[in-house]
């Protein structure tokens, strides 16, 4: 409430100042364009100097490892950008799919191990969506806690166990096939990344999503259905999350409910990194596409270079605070 | 320019030669300004003249890229810290006040008296009901702003203000949100406040305040200083001239000839958080105000009405087409042919990080698409027309809504609206901080919908506004109709008798 009433006070008398702003102040510029120069920049340094960067095996590696949390994170751009902060559930969705596409194709056959996929993650987003949408709780605590209830679950029927898929059969040729040096699971994260961006710039959900981050109550007052945008935000990040799971379980040909740690926090980074604003309102997932190969890149730059696991995590916990401050610094820059 | 009216107190504050730009845009421009001791000085402009800007560079808040700030003669370096301690508070235009907080502690708000980092809270109860004893306003100390009406949330605010015992007090605005009856009460205030040596600049759009307690005025059009004057020296007519900068007759008085048809909106029983059982009928062709004091509930019992809140009693029948339908929730309202231009522009009438395109479609989703996706160049073919259609200046549907003026952005919303056609529409307080000239073009729209057989239902706490606009007005007061005026019987007078009831307000 405080927040609200400070930043309106702030914003009337800027208007008469803002009428026109044809300049934008660098640090703006940083926050907008930044990534795509930083990317480029990383590639082409690490192409350069680091060992091993340009082979393929190590190419079709940052690939691999891109893809899944690459998926989970343009789905995610969409409950970001609604202005719910994030989905952390993820982590449980994913391993939730993993193991059901493994586990149940392996008794019943791939068509009704996807379906039953398809079944849980309907269920995660409605859930993360209803208590977020239509009663108004709030992003983080919610998803926290069926991030809980989903691996709980999930740790119950699974019994802790590790399953493993057969030797052949397609989930093991999807997750093997290649194009050139490009594995499948990069190929599925590009046409996830096209589809969610056509939903996302060009049909009424996505302009509502948009808008819903922007101004919720005037979104609201214009007569739009707001608890379903956010359902339906919720339930986008649910059904990437389910392709990245099915992604990672074709990949390792194993699904354990451990598979996905981190993956919420990954997604999260890629998403700020890319420039889409925690505020809400502003992104796209082309950014987070980008944001996704700056994080892939580094980390494999960083692994490659022999650095420990230790300062790797405190390089992305790094990375994200100055990507998060860039952003609210921006912000305060374009207010004045 | 002719000289200023004779005050035997020293100079204040003297701003000399400000120049403030934003980008490529001359906010102000070389403005010059000198308050004396216990002077109430008026600043007048359209929106986006420079008046806030110039406000926010002497309260130091922002810095000017030239020119100096004087305070008794001594440069003032910028910074907001300096300007509180050379004894400079601003009141904002728009209340700043933490909702959760009581009254005391927002008055007291960053400099609360404090030892080993604990709030002594008898003493800052002492100086904020001292505060308040100074601007004669009786509040219980320990009451949550959120549970104040607008009108006690913006005498808080000066409270807050007087409770540093400034020198200069800058009021942006500050009747904006008031009837005419607590206006009254604020301007004897400042009256009395300057009396005893404070200076005052007072900024607003109502002249009739001006002229009545300024002793000067300062006109700004485009960041410039266009006129200066004793308020002795001119008139209303020069000030608003000089404002606009064109020859701009007001028409105050003029009503339309209505000739109601068909009823399309019946309310009955409605009752609701501050409303205590209203019915109301609304025709097709006619113009229903709603006047009464803020807090009076006519905003509680429009967004009942139309189900933007929850009603608790109540049904709400409307007809379209010779068949009544019932309306339930906000949505079904919206599909039914209603419209809402709500009060609070900025939060619910605008997504004002979104374009002017944006804005305008949001209403009208199902008609801009196929499938559920967009129609691009249909899009932009609606949002141009519709804002040429009410006047916006200039019409560049690709901008960002926030970088309008107050009076374009309300016309950005009232577009919204007309290109779902409604037949039925809500408009609260459509004219508030919004300058002259844009404030008639709504007011030619608003009439220009009523002609075209559309029903009219307006808040309004700016009396003339009401006045011309209204073909019948409700009187509220404590959430119920207190009486209803009809054509020619509606005047000043007897609206506000009716406002007030029996006893006089007091603020």
């Amino acid at each position: 409430m405080a927040k609200e009433t400070l930043t309106e006070a702030i914003a009337v008398a800027e208007t008469e100042a803002a009428l026109s702003k044809p300049k934008t102040s660098p640090l703006e510029w940083v926050a907008e364009n930044g990534i795509f120069v930083f990317t480029g920049l990383l590639i082409l340094a690490s192409v350069l100097f680091v060992d091993g960067f340009a082979s393929l095996v190590n190419i079709t590696d940052v690939f691999h490892r891109a893809a899944p949390i690459g998926i989970v994170a343009v789905g995610m751009t969409f409950v970001v950008i609604s202005g719910n902060y994030l989905d952390l559930s993820v982590v449980a969705q994913v391993a939730t799919s993993a193991v059901i596409l493994i586990a149940v194709s392996n008794e019943y056959g791939l068509p009704l191990a996807m379906l039953a996929a398809l079944l849980a993650a309907a269920v995660f987003g409605i859930v993360n969506g209803v208590a977020v949408g239509y009663f108004k709780a709030n992003a983080v605590i919610v998803t926290l806690a069926t991030t809980y209830i989903g691996l709980g679950l999930l740790r119950y029927f699974s019994g802790g166990s590790i399953f493993f898929g057969p030797q052949d059969g397609l989930i093991r040729e999807f997750g093997l096939g290649k194009l050139g040096p490009v594995p499948y699971s990069a190929i599925v994260l590009l046409i996830m990344t096209i589809i969610l961006g056509f939903v996302l710039n060009r049909t009424n959900f996505g302009f509502l999503v948009r808008s819903f981050g922007v101004n919720e109550s005037a979104t609201r007052l214009s007569g739009t259905n707001t608890a379903a945008v956010v359902i339906g935000a919720f339930l986008v990040t649910a059904l990437a999350a389910m392709v990245a799971g099915w992604v990672l379980a074709a990949f390792s040909n194993t699904a354990v409910s451990a598979m996905s740690q981190g993956y919420d926090f990954r997604a999260l980074a890629a998403i700020i990194v890319g420039g889409t604003s925690v505020f809400g309102g502003k992104g796209s997932v082309l950014r987070t596409l980008v944001g996704v190969i700056f994080v892939s890149v580094l980390t494999n730059v960083l692994v490659l270079s022999g650095i420990s696991f230790g300062y790797q995590q405190m390089a992305l916990g790094a990375l994200i605070v100055t990507a998060v401050t860039v952003d609210a610094l921006s912000r305060k820059v374009a207010k004045r | 320019m002719s000289p200023q009216a004779n005050l035997s107190g020293d100079v204040v504050i003297e701003a000399r030669n400000i120049v403030k730009r934003f980008g490529g845009a001359v906010a102000v421009n070389n403005v010059s300004l000198s308050v004396r001791q216990g002077e109430i000085h008026a600043l007048v402009g359209e929106n986006g003249a420079g008046k806030s800007t110039l406000m926010r560079v002497l309260a130091g808040i922002i810095a000017q890229d030239s020119g100096d700030v004087l305070v008794d003669g001594t440069p003032l370096e910028t910074g907001a810290k300096n300007s509180i301690a050379a004894g400079i508070a601003l009141v904002h235009q728009e209340l700043s006040l933490v909702p959760e907080m009581t009254v005391a502690e927002n008055i007291l708000l960053g400099y609360a008296p404090t030892r080993l980092g604990f709030t002594k809270s008898k003493e800052l109860d002492a100086i904020a009901a001292e505060a308040l004893k100074e601007i004669g306003v009786s509040v219980d100390l320990n009451e949550r702003i959120s549970r104040l009406s607008v009108a006690l949330r913006q005498f808080v605010e000066i409270a807050r203000a007087v409770a540093r015992k400034p020198k200069v007090l800058i009021l942006d605005e500050p009747t904006a949100t008031l009837t005419p009856a607590e206006t009254d009460y604020l301007l004897t205030m400042l009256q009395r406040l300057a009396e005893r040596g404070m200076s005052i600049i007072y900024i607003s759009h109502r002249i009739p305040e001006v002229i009545r307690i300024c002793h000067n005025v300062t006109i700004l059009r485009d960041g410039q200083k266009v006129m200066e004057s004793a308020i002795a020296d001119t008139s209303p007519e020069g000030i608003v001239d000089q404002m606009v900068g064109r020859e701009l007759k007001l028409d105050l008085q003029s009503r339309r000839s209505a000739n109601p048809g068909e009823v399309v909106l019946k309310a009955e029983g409605i009752r609701a958080p501050g409303v205590q059982g209203v019915d109301l009928e609304v025709r097709a062709g006619e113009i229903v105000g709603l006047g009464g004091l803020v807090g009076a509930g006519r905003t509680e019992l429009v967004r009942a009405i139309i189900g933007a809140d929850n009603r608790t009693a109540g049904r709400v029948t409307k007809f379209k087409d010779g068949k009544a339908y019932s309306l339930a929730g906000y949505q079904s309202a919206i599909r039914n042919g209603v419209a809402y231009v709500p009060e609070e522009r900025r939060t619910d009438g605008l997504a004002l990080g979104m374009s002017v395109s944006d804005n305008i479609t949001l209403t009208n989703r199902e008609e801009l698409s196929s499938f559920g996706v967009q129609l691009r160049g249909k899009i932009a073919q609606f949002a141009q027309d519709l804002s040429e259609k009410v006047g916006l200046r200039p019409p560049e549907i690709r901008r960002e809504a926030g970088q309008y003026s107050g009076g374009n952005q309300q016309k950005i919303v009232i577009a919204k609206w007309l290109g779902r056609r409604p037949d039925f529409i809500v408009l609260d307080e459509p004219t508030r901080g919004v300058d002259v000239g844009a404030k008639a073009e709504i007011h030619k729209l608003v009439k220009g919908l009523a002609d075209q057989g559309t029903a009219v239902l307006v808040v309004s706490s700016d009396l003339p506004e009401l006045l011309e606009l209204s073909d019948t007005i409700h009187v509220i007061r404590d959430g119920k109709i207190a009486g209803t005026l009809i054509g020619h019987e509606a005047n000043e007078k007897t609206v506000m008798s009716l406002a007030a009831g029996e006893k006089m307000v007091d603020a």
